[in-house]
């Protein structure tokens, strides 16, 4: 491949059942990529692009080389239909046996010499006489490789080539891939980032947008290692089945009324001497009753959630019921605390104490910045688990402050989420965040949501950080002054 | 008013003197139960007021303000303090008679009035408690014999005692009992609730005794605390620009340089400190040292003497009674001295060089950490609470100069520290006088600037053996691994 494949604004439909939208994707000749993304983006819906599938609805596709080499569970099952449509073409009365595995790769290739020596590695001689379609998947996957590789693409395609490789023919298939590197660019779907090999330049990360649309959503360099690091975190979280680690056992939090309100905010004001912040406000929140708090700055949301924190002090003067306590009456903030997790940008600030990424999960059990009580080991147990689920396993010695602001934000949502607690409050979780960032804030609290533990009461004014399973808005307004 | 330690025999002097123990957590068991559904009302909504008021609110107690009518009519700082944090506020008459405990936060000088004012309206049996012991062991001042007297003293700024709280920590505190005033024995019991309810217990509780605590406080911020760091700016500016040192630069090393070398001696005392100066120049400030030392040790042993027999707080209460003529005139003239006029320039100095360029800074805090705790100990004082008004605060007082040097650190300490800072400032500067004119910049402002680092062994050896072999060096690695303890737990 001699020039660039650029492809321009285009939107693409599939059988009328899936679309790609606004793809812009440029290809140099010595770049290699994968293509990732959750189930049902669109990886190979890109890939079978530049192979040329697809209704085009706008834009252009231009630099597609002539002979492009896909292999494909999709191009696989059409070669298996095209198979059987001879066998239905057939008017002699006798039982086709189909076409043998010797044509399908001979009759192909241009390049009998690499065909041959494919077959033998890829351990396909004995079937050589077998007809096509009684191959296992697996081994039809197998010869689908090798045509592939004996014709020497000008591009070549891999939707998910590892996938059902014994591990000899894996590390067979990926030195080849790497011996061929120089003359061939490739584009590799790949879901797992561990599988991708070491030549690969740049990363391709699609996007689910409602049921049936996906869309090219970042493209990494890998040699940004920042970027890369997040992408990979993205990809983890999203298509890891996640579970939530277990509260602590050994410390569970009191048992509270099912049948009471989590909060009851009655006649609620904030004042100073000198200005009315909030005025008569009422707000209840049920069990499992998701919340979206929204309203402009200054119209009294921190003010209204720190009420229910604990955390101001006009919360001794108000009427407010919280996890049983009618506050005002001797109750201490750390038995309010222990039934909330909080999360905001404001936390992030003050949390500047010197401790391990680790510690700042288990200090979630704990309801302080930073580690004042010793923990326990099914605590830290715990806390590894949370690691492992937000990809961060290997960062667990590592100081907090020298992690990614978006990091840090993830470790204190974890932070917040380790005890469980029956009132989650992300106060504009994905302030000050990138788009990269905003979307793994957004999967690890759309997991949270699925849970029926915890409610969650989602602060933001953004309407693009919707969050699938709140249904309950309350808008506050700014006072007239 | 009698000087109430000059009331008692020595015997009993030495004892209280020697009071200074560092608690178990396990001690703190009972939490706040101590305390739980008592009234708490606190007089004087300043810092220290505002902020242990909220801390013990947050911990379930139950708190209210008491003002002057003129501060609730006026809608004084006071006033907005209280009410804006959601606190009830009434007079006096409104709120003492309801109190189980009245929590004295005013400042020392006020302490007398306030007292007086505040004993007839206490109901019998009730708790009256103090953060710092002067009104009690140097104005002797006569309490009810029904009513329990304690002190609680968080070893930090107000402000910091709210924000440690709120991480779910604490500061170090001290806690202390009136013995003559403890007629239920519930004293102790009381002072250890309090202390967890402004979450001191978390980071560590010293018990002592009014007398301990006066007579130590007293001594550690008129020299090392305040006295010895406003000396030594002063002396070292000039020193500077004298020697042809630009004026910025002179200004910036001092204001920044006392924070950046007692950090040092935070983490790991005198000996630390010097450790971070290359051998040279260990070697050079051990020396200057060791002179400061024999220059200063007369004054600090009158400072101790002043405050062990009361002389100090006589001769500062007839200025109180003088309406402070002289406090406010001295600190006019501090507020005139030239340090203090030239601001900080714009230049960067990196962390090594505040050790590197201020050799002699560093003599002085070494020369004053080790005369105040020997002089200290020397009059009875345990070695744990000469340790803390010492070494341990120093840093403290460091950080208040780098915000806005000596007119920051005088308006953040009490005005009986400010007090006693000034006298010790009038004293020492003449008695250096002669020390500094042999001062040049390669101590102060430039540095050795050797081409050779090179140092005689057995010199280096006996330098090094002398720094660890002192007797703060021994307590405060004790004391500074309970601590690490209470704030590294992982």
């Amino acid at each position: 491949m001699s020039t660039s494949i650029r492809i321009e604004n285009l939107d693409v439909n599939f059988d009328g059942r899936f679309d790609l939208k606004e793809v812009n994707w440029t290809i140099e000749p010595n770049q290699h990529w994968v293509v990732t993304g959750t189930n049902g983006s669109g990886k190979s819906a890109l890939a079978a692009v530049l192979a040329g599938f697809g209704d085009t609805l706008n834009g252009t596709v231009e630099g597609v080389p002539s002979r492009v080499g896909l292999v494909s569970f999709e191009a696989q099952a059409e070669l298996i239909k095209q198979e059987l449509k001879k066998d239905d073409a057939d008017i002699l009365d006798v039982i086709s046996e189909g076409t043998p595995v010797r044509e399908m790769i001979f009759e192909y290739c241009e390049d009998q010499l690499l065909a041959a020596e494919l077959v033998e590695k890829f351990g396909l001689s004995p079937l050589l006489d077998r007809a096509f379609r009684k191959l296992s998947t697996g081994e039809s996957r197998k010869m689908m490789l090798v045509r592939a590789l004996a014709n020497h693409p000008e591009l070549l395609i891999l939707d998910e080539p590892f996938d059902g490789l014994d591990s000899d023919t894996l590390v067979m298939l990926q030195n080849h891939l790497a011996s061929i590197i120089e003359t061939t660019p490739m584009i590799l779907v790949l879901n797992r980032f561990d599988e991708m090999p070491d030549f690969i330049t740049h990363v391709a990360y699609m996007e689910k947008v409602g049921n049936d649309e996906g869309r090219l959503a970042f493209q990494v360099d890998r040699s940004d290692e920042s970027a890369y690091a997040e992408l990979y975190q993205l990809l983890h979280l999203k298509t890891t089945d996640l579970e939530v680690p277990a509260a602590d056992p050994a410390n569970p939090l009191p048992k509270l009324n099912p049948n009471d309100p989590l909060v009851k905010l009655t006649d609620i004001t904030i004042k100073y001497s000198d200005a009315v912040i909030v005025d008569e406000f009422n707000w209840t929140i049920h069990p499992g009753q998701h919340w979206q708090l929204s309203g402009p700055n200054g119209s009294g949301k921190t003010g209204v959630l720190s009420l229910i924190t604990g955390d101001h002090p006009q919360c001794y003067v108000n009427d407010i019921f919280v996890f049983g306590y009618q506050r005002g009456n001797g109750e201490s903030i750390w038995q309010i605390k222990q039934f909330i997790g909080y999360v905001s940008t404001a936390l992030q600030w003050e949390y500047r104490v010197s401790i391990s990424c680790k510690n700042v999960i288990i200090s979630g059990f704990f309801d302080s910045i930073g580690m004042y009580t010793k923990s326990t080991d099914n605590q830290k147990m715990i806390a590894d688990q949370w690691l492992a689920l937000l990809g961060m396993q290997d960062r667990a010695d590592v100081p907090f402050n020298k992690l990614s602001y978006g990091d840090q934000r993830l470790l204190l949502i974890a932070r917040a989420m380790v005890k469980h607690p029956p009132l989650l409050i992300l106060d504009e979780p994905c302030l000050g965040l990138d788009d990269m960032n905003r979307q793994l804030v957004l999967a690890l609290i759309e997991k949270i949501c699925e849970g029926n533990e915890t409610t969650v009461l989602y602060v933001n004014h953004h309407a693009e950080d919707q969050i699938k399973g709140i249904e309950n808005f309350m808008a506050m307004r700014k006072r007239q002054r | 008013m009698a000087n109430y330690f000059n009331t008692l025999p020595l015997r009993e002097q030495l004892a209280e003197l020697a009071k200074c123990r560092f608690m178990d957590m396990s001690e703190f068991a009972d939490g706040v139960e101590a305390l739980k559904g008592k009234k708490m009302v606190v007089i004087g909504c300043g810092a220290q007021g505002l902020n242990q008021g909220l801390n013990l609110r947050d911990s379930g107690l139950d708190v209210s303000y008491a003002l002057r009518p003129e501060a609730i009519a006026e809608k004084r700082q006071s006033w907005k303090n209280a009410t804006d944090n959601g606190f009830k506020v009434g007079t006096y008459e409104e709120l003492i008679p309801t109190a189980d405990v009245v929590l004295n936060l005013t400042p020392d000088k006020q302490h007398t009035a306030v007292v007086n004012a505040v004993m007839p309206l206490m109901k019998e049996g009730a708790c009256l408690s103090y953060s710092h012991g002067f009104n009690i062991v140097e104005e002797g001042i006569q309490i009810r014999d029904d009513l329990t007297v304690i002190m609680v003293a968080p070893k930090c700024p107000g402000s910091e005692v709210r924000a440690e709280y709120v991480r779910g920590f604490g500061v170090p505190t001290l806690i202390a009992v009136h013995e003559d005033n403890d007629p239920k024995g519930e004293g102790l019991a009381l002072a250890k609730a309090y202390a967890v309810g402004t979450g001191g217990h978390k980071a560590g509780v010293l018990m002592s005794s009014f007398i301990a605590e006066v007579k130590s406080d007293l001594m550690g911020e008129q020299t090392i605390l305040c006295g010895m760091l406003q000396t030594g700016s002063i002396l070292c500016f000039d020193k500077m620009v004298e020697e042809g040192i630009d004026a910025g630069y002179a200004s910036k090393l001092i204001q920044y340089g006392w924070e950046t070398i007692t950090e040092a001696l935070k983490y790991g005392g005198v000996t630390n400190m010097l450790d971070r100066l290359s051998n040279p120049a260990k070697i050079k400030c051990f020396d200057l040292a060791e002179e400061l030392k024999v220059i200063m040790r007369p004054l600090y042993n009158k400072h101790q003497d002043d405050i062990i027999n009361g002389t100090f707080s006589r001769v500062m209460m007839e200025d109180w009674a003088n309406d402070d003529a002289n406090l406010l005139k001295w600190r006019a003239e501090t507020a005139e001295t030239n340090f203090e006029k030239n601001p900080a320039g714009d230049v960067e100095i990196s962390e090594q060089e505040y050790f590197d360029k201020g050799i002699l800074m560093v003599a002085m805090v070494k020369a004053g950490v080790e005369l105040a705790f020997e002089t200290m100990t020397a009059a009875g004082i345990i070695a744990e609470s000469a340790y803390y008004e010492s070494l341990h605060e120093t840093p403290l007082i460091a950080n208040t100069i780098a915000r806005k040097k000596l007119y920051e650190m005088n308006a953040t300490i009490s005005d009986t520290a400010e007090y006693g800072c000034y006298l010790y400032n009038h004293a020492c500067v003449p008695l250096l006088g002669d020390f500094m004119k042999g001062i040049k910049s390669d101590v102060i402002g430039k540095g050795l600037e050797l081409d050779d680092n090179g140092v005689d062994n057995a010199r280096l050896i006996e330098v090094n053996a002398a720094l660890r072999a002192h007797p703060v060096e021994a307590i405060g690695s004790v004391l500074r691994g309970h601590m690490a303890d209470m704030k590294k737990i992982v």
